[in-house]
């Protein structure tokens, strides 16, 4: 079947393009709620629409008003796809939300919430009622900015529609504009320091015609994902994207996954999905941690782009795919890369469908001064797997510190502008002022241009990246430094390579006045257990004696200097483990 | 009741000298017991008890406790 010609002016809002796939597709399956060893839920179009419907209406009688912000924190569940839908019917912005891990400590998970709400504008919580201890303190806080806390799973949406308050809703639904917002999401996922990024209908629908464009989607594709909605990888590429164009999404639970994640190969293999989305790490997970005996009837011939992004994507990661996977039908053009981040919706560039990645080996050595030098016999090789090219309505640039273009092959930050780019940090201006100029977004991440291909090899920032999880090193800073054992204001936390997971892992130095190796085990501990209170693992402890950091211009220490003064050399003042 | 091999096996693959496991502990009140490292936790029971274990018995794990029972169960104990 010939690729669609998706029409974003076709509709002037998400909720009307979901209408139109209903009249459309009736009958064809919008979402394959997946549970492992159990049949999964088939939600058709006309389904997903008529229960929305029903929960639009719920929203309404409960006061929530065009433009309010509703975060919805609910775990896998079969109707919180149409809840979604209904909230936005009725004009209100939904933001996924992440589900607390248990070992969130509740205060941490309250500040954290607290914070999100005064920063990004949270109106109400859509949860399930086992938070409601949680979060009901929060709300009866004197100057709180969330006015309520809702359970819509108890909703009782099962009688005949309030044709009243329907009408209503569908008034409100008519008059809602392409250019009002229709979403808020996270630039990252940490507590302290997320960016809230609103989106409009006109920036998804674009963006849905030039990525989807970009994937070559077709009425015989199937989307089959793990990720989670409350990470834009997952909501914009896996949710809104086979949403908007009508073909079906298998969404597996992401805890269910992490456990088992040859159900990702069983759902690929039942349904004959086409099309899948993971980060880097998901790679060597597939690759290494299931069984052979697990895989037996696994088919994965159906694939037509599995596609990397979140995280650094790494060659051998690639590479142990293909070695495992090969034998069970998967092509090796199949594989795909994607570089985008929040702020222009998701993608920027993309390789290309069905054709092999464009990889280089270049000098490490150069690479690290700035020069892409293509690798000889001399050279300590790194192989640079392409991002791919900038995808419709949306261009990118290689520059310089001062903000200037760069020539092809340097290094520099990489800039982007697109048709579907944010209108800015929502609440935070000087934020948005630090990031975006004349139109162009600076990602703060690095990386170089050759024969038309992206190549992202790093970071400016600090940002940590675990298995596509974005981590403010800050965020771990702050309780490091009440730790017991620790010398306040003299902990850095970092990332580090995981070679075997295919991500990184979280690593903190901290200053101590402890001696004997009883004491610094005892302080290690204390900082594990910080780490879990704000759901970070922290993999390894280097604890150095009082003055032993580095200071940057600013005063503080400097975690670039101290990453490298540890890993390159052997201090016998370190204690690690 | 948690025997002191499994212990063992679990402790050394967090990289903790020791932690008191009892049978109604969960995987997120232990430092370092995170889904990413869950994965090499039970490739590491794996390889020391010379077992298998299938993804939907492990889907079913609530506690070390389950953990110990599957572990039993593939020794026949």
């Amino acid at each position: 079947m010939s690729e669609f010609n998706f029409k974003p002016q076709e509709t002037s809002t998400l909720w009307k393009r979901w209408q139109l796939n209903s009249q459309k597709f009736p009958n064809r399956d919008a979402i394959i709620h997946w549970v492992a060893g159990e049949e999964p839920v088939r939600i058709t179009f006309k389904n997903i629409i008529d229960t929305a419907k029903q929960f639009s209406i719920k929203i309404k009688e409960h006061g929530i008003k065009p433009g309010e912000v509703c975060a919805t924190i609910i775990r896998h569940n079969q109707f919180f796809y149409p809840l979604y839908l209904g909230i936005s019917r009725t004009g209100a912005l939904p933001a996924v939300l992440a589900f607390p891990n248990p070992r969130l400590h509740p205060d941490k998970f309250r500040q954290g919430l607290e914070g999100m709400a005064k920063r990004s504008g949270l109106d109400y919580i859509l949860t399930e009622r086992e938070l409601e201890p949680l979060i009901k303190p929060l709300i009866e806080k004197p100057g709180s900015t969330i006015k309520a806390i809702y359970f819509p799973l108890e909703w009782d949406i099962s009688g005949e529609i309030n044709s009243t308050i329907d009408n209503e809703v569908e008034e409100t639904a008519t008059k809602i504009k392409d250019s009002d917002p229709v979403l808020l999401q996270h630039s990252s996922g940490t507590t302290g320091l997320q960016k809230p990024v609103v989106l409009s209908h006109r920036a998804i629908l674009n963006h849905v015609k030039n990525l989807g464009g970009a994937l070559k989607i077709s009425e015989n594709d199937k989307v089959a994902s793990w990720l989670p909605l409350y990470h834009d990888f997952g909501l914009i590429a896996a949710f809104h994207i086979p949403l908007a164009y009508g073909i079906p999404l298998v969404q597996i639970d992401p805890f269910q996954w992490v456990l088992a994640p040859v159900i990702l190969l069983e759902a690929i293999t039942k349904e004959k999905a086409t099309l899948s989305f993971s980060p880097n790490f998901a790679y060597n997970v597939l690759s290494e941690k299931i069984d052979e005996e697990e895989l037996e009837g696994i088919d994965l011939s159906s694939m037509r782009m599995i596609v990397n992004a979140a995280e650094p994507i790494r060659h051998d990661s690639h590479e142990k795919f293909l070695h495992r996977f090969t034998k069970y039908g998967f092509p090796s053009t199949a594989l795909g890369c994607l570089y985008g981040m929040a702020e222009v919706t998701l993608g920027a560039t993309l390789t290309e469908p069905g054709k092999l990645i464009p990889e280089i080996s270049v000098d490490r050595n150069e690479l690290s001064r700035g020069v892409m030098k293509l690798a000889d016999n001399d050279s300590v090789v790194r192989v640079c797997v392409s991002s791919g090219r900038p995808i419709g309505e949306c261009d990118l640039k290689i520059v310089d510190e001062n903000r200037k273009d760069i020539q092809d092959g340097l290094v520099g930050e990489v800039a982007v502008t697109s048709i579907s780019m944010f209108d800015g940090y929502r609440n935070y201006p000087e934020k948005t002022a630090e990031v975006v100029e004349d139109k162009w977004y600076f990602s703060g991440d690095y990386g170089f241009r050759w024969q038309g291909e992206y190549y992202i090899i790093g970071r400016k920032k600090d940002i940590i990246i675990v298995a596509g999880k974005n981590i403010y090193p800050e965020d771990i800073e702050d309780v490091m430094n009440q730790v017991d054992g620790v010398i306040p204001g003299r902990t850095i936390a970092f990332g580090e390579e995981d070679v075997d997971m295919g991500t990184e892992f979280v690593s903190v130095i901290a200053e101590t006045k402890v001696e004997t190796d009883e004491e610094k085990n005892k302080v290690r501990m204390n900082i594990l257990k910080a780490g879990m209170s704000i759901d970070i693992v922290v993999h390894k402890v280097y604890l150095v004696p009082p003055r032993w950091l580095i200071k940057s211009s600013s005063g503080k220490p400097s975690r670039k200097a101290n990453k490298e003064r540890i890993i390159d050399k052997k201090d016998s003042q370190v204690w690690s483990r | 009741m948690i025997s002191s091999e499994l212990k063992q096996v679990i402790l050394k693959q967090l990289n903790l000298d020791d932690f008191d496991l009892q049978d109604e502990t969960t995987a997120p009140e232990v430092p370092g017991w995170d889904s990413l490292n869950h994965i090499n936790i039970v490739l590491a029971v794996e390889a020391h008890f010379k077992v298998k274990f299938k993804s939907y018995e492990l889907l079913r794990l609530k506690c070390v406790g389950d953990f110990q029972k599957l572990v039993d169960s593939k020794l026949q104990k």
